[in-house]
């Protein structure tokens, strides 16, 4: 999966094939750890 | 000046507000609301001036900016704005008293008087949940058959006000578009067309409309920061539609998206939108 440079924890990065999200939650010595990120709400919106 | 930027999904607009904030010389923070406690009464000590709420759960959202504000700070935008914005109905209240032309709408308390609130509009009506975004679950109802079937769905969702009641809106004539402004205290930032992709009415950047630069004239220009007065002003996305009869504003957005906006629009919008987040700070 690939994951831009300027990432931050927090952001969503999706997989290009098969769409699935996850949320960086960790970035150390050039590793990236990711999470599954949450679903879309009820509530979600602008 | 430093400035809290709260968020639970990071998209390209909280990073570009963060980036905005820096280079107009704030210290910006972005903060994962997901990973907040607070012991309540919580105290002001290290979000800093303002704090720009950009949750994108309502629930979540309104629940910090309420610990936030309690604590005693600023918060963008406040409690009240976020909750007149989140619950359609009450928008519809505030713009409707503010005197601000918009579609005609009935609250319907049981799916009875839903029916009849139905025959008062005519068919075609638009069917809406009372909180939500993107256009989800909006509906255009062509025939009082399908309103049944909607009510018989509607009244098997888990949601006590989704289950049983019912907004319900006329269904306006407009061109394949509407207007989205987005609006920083008494100014328009920028404002856009929004025009649905083929196959589909709404008009949410979300649903696939793209976005073209679009001058309100002077009358439009007032009704759109009429309607952001009349839900307690800051940082907002009033949309209006434009049928024959005259402009009508359907809606107020309380964080609202910009990426689509800005790919039509030269203006720096995350520059202005923080130019107004440091006034509220300094006041």
């Amino acid at each position: 999966m690939m994951v831009p440079n300027d990432a931050i924890v927090g952001e969503i990065i999706s997989c290009k094939d098969c769409s699935s999200e996850y949320e960086v939650a960790e970035i150390s010595n050039g590793n990236v750890l990711l999470k599954p990120a949450e679903q879309v709400g009820e509530d979600w919106g602008e | 000046m430093k400035v809290s930027i709260t968020f639970d999904r990071l998209r390209w607009e909280e990073k570009a507000l963060s980036d905005a904030a820096e280079a107009a010389g704030l210290e910006a923070t972005l903060i994962d609301s997901k990973g907040l406690i607070f012991e309540i009464p919580k105290k002001n000590e290290e979000l800093g001036d303002v704090v720009l709420q950009r949750c994108i759960s309502h629930y979540r959202s309104s629940l910090l900016t309420l610990t936030l504000e309690g604590a005693g700070l600023k918060v963008i935008n406040s409690y009240a704005v976020a909750e007149t914005c989140s619950n359609k109905l009450a928008t519809s209240i505030a713009l409707a008293n503010a005197g601000v032309p918009t579609p005609r709408t009935f609250l319907a308390l049981t799916s009875e008087a839903a029916g009849e609130a139905a025959e008062k509009l005519g068919f075609p009506l638009v069917l809406k949940p009372f909180t939500g975004s993107w256009g989800r679950m909006v509906t255009v109802v062509r025939d009082r058959g399908t309103l049944q079937s909607l009510m018989e769905y509607k009244e098997e969702l888990a949601n006590p006000q989704e289950q049983h009641m019912y907004y319900l809106q006329e269904y306006v004539k407009r061109p394949p578009r509407d207007i989205r402004a987005i609006v920083a205290g008494d100014s328009i930032v920028a404002c856009v067309h929004r025009i649905a992709p083929p196959g589909e009415w709404r008009t949410n950047v979300a649903r696939g409309a793209t976005s073209k630069a679009f001058k309100p004239d002077k009358e439009l220009h007032e009704m759109i920061l009429k309607a952001a007065r009349a839900v307690g002003g800051g940082i907002l996305g009033v949309d209006a539609m434009e049928p024959d009869s005259g402009y009508l504003v359907h809606e107020v957005n309380n964080t609202v998206e910009f990426k689509g906006a800005q790919s039509a629009v030269g203006t720096d919008i995350p520059a202005q939108l923080i130019k107004y987040v440091a006034q509220v700070a300094r006041r």
